[in-house]
């Protein structure tokens, strides 16, 4: 009697633990996930979240008639727990505002995005596939300038001594209690941080913070430039959809539409 | 002659008008809105490129050949709306008639708004989003 009630009660802990590891590991769920290693799980592919046109398509023919629109991906961030406070525009030392507006009124003749370039950190925005290790975070992008990647230790490893300067910059990550705080930096001068003109110096360091709020995640990043700014810049934050979409390859980005503009009307990026 | 302007299809032009296009460009920089061409030629080639697609269409005027073009909106947003290039090339080789706001510049080049095949069914780019989307 004895021998049974103890397999019993092995079976029941067994049980109860391989439940809490599922869970440790189970994916979204509109509750917070936990990783193994206890860390908020931020695996899992996210929704595409680019401005497309806003736009449905229609299709029509043997007697039918269908719409599809898009999903944004977004959901609302007006108020979004443990964002920071943001301001829509970054605070430009005086010296350099003539310059953001000339290249804010010529964007479609100076934005590298328009010419097929790559966005950068943090334009590129928040990635589509999030692969969490123990040790490192892979993230995984779609673009149309090509699908980047970035490889971003979280064991403590410093920066790279090493490395050259690049579109996405060099990257190490820490958690700060259930966010995930990227430092990016050794960046190339050639992008811009944001539309309307944002350039920015070789000095830029971006911190970008990634949580979840539920099943959604969350991305805010905040620019530092001393050379360029008075100030650090935070933007607002950006509440992304779990996607079940499977990551595609970008098509190539050919850009012919230059030499048929008439004006420098703004378009719309990211 | 198989290439006409047609009479502004103001509904459709003043909704397309002010939606604000994506990623690339702004409509109004190159293309007249207040105009719409419709011209039907055989489908020769489909790019499945950013920022836009392209489509390439040999046409006929007044006896004469007319190679046009038509961009239209990137190919994540046809993906996202069940569109493949496929959907496109299919009718290569075969008539077509693309309506289209045209470039302002006059060149044989226009925003593709919709494509209608040579039986009867059609793909067109409407105002709405997934949430009034039925």
């Amino acid at each position: 009697m004895k021998k049974t009630l103890a397999v019993i009660v092995v079976a029941l802990v067994a049980v109860v633990a391989l439940v809490a590891a599922q869970r440790k590991t189970s994916p979204a769920s509109g509750g917070a996930t936990r990783a193994s290693d206890s860390h908020p799980d931020l695996s899992g592919t996210w929704a595409y979240t680019v401005a497309l046109p806003p736009l449905a398509l229609k299709r029509a023919g043997n007697g039918n008639t269908s719409v599809k629109g898009i999903d944004p991906g977004r959901a609302a961030a007006a108020s979004v727990k443990g964002a920071l406070p943001s301001t829509p525009e970054p605070p430009y030392k005086p010296e350099f505002l003539a310059k953001v507006k000339d290249l804010e009124e010529h964007e479609s003749k100076t934005d590298p995005v328009f010419y097929c370039d790559k966005p950068g950190v943090p334009r590129i925005g928040p990635p589509r596939r999030i692969v969490q290790l123990a040790n490192e975070m892979i993230f995984l992008y779609e673009d149309m300038s090509g699908d980047a990647y970035r490889v971003i230790p979280t064991d403590g490893r410093p920066h790279r001594v090493d490395a050259n300067p690049s579109y996405y910059g060099d990257s190490v990550a820490h958690w700060e209690g259930d966010t995930l705080v990227v430092d990016a930096r050794n960046f190339v001068e050639d992008t811009w941080f944001g539309e309307n003109g944002y350039f920015h110096s070789d000095a830029m360091r971006v911190i970008e913070r990634f949580w979840r709020d539920g099943a959604n995640l969350v991305y805010q990043a905040t620019v530092y430039d001393a050379k360029v700014l008075t100030a650090p810049w935070t933007m607002a934050p950006r509440v992304v959809k779990a996607s079940t979409e499977a990551l595609e390859e970008s098509p190539k980005c050919v850009e012919s539409d230059s030499k048929l503009l008439v004006n420098n009307d703004h378009h719309i990026q990211r | 002659m198989n290439f006409r302007i047609c009479r502004p299809f103001v509904t459709l032009v003043l909704v397309f008008a002010a939606i604000p296009l994506f990623a690339h460009h702004s409509t109004t920089a190159e293309f007249d809105v207040a105009k719409k061409v419709t011209i039907s030629g055989t489908l020769t080639k489909v790019d499945w490129v950013n920022p836009h697609i392209v489509v390439f269409l040999e046409a006929k005027a007044n006896g004469k050949a007319e190679a046009w073009k038509f961009e239209s909106n990137p190919p994540a947003w046809f993906r996202r709306v069940g569109v493949g290039r496929a959907d496109f090339s299919k009718a290569i080789g075969q008539m077509v008639t693309v309506e289209a706001n045209r470039a302002k510049d006059g060149s044989q080049y226009g925003y593709l708004l919709k494509m209608t095949y040579a039986d009867g069914t059609s793909l067109e780019l409407v105002s709405g989003t997934l949430a009034d989307a039925p």
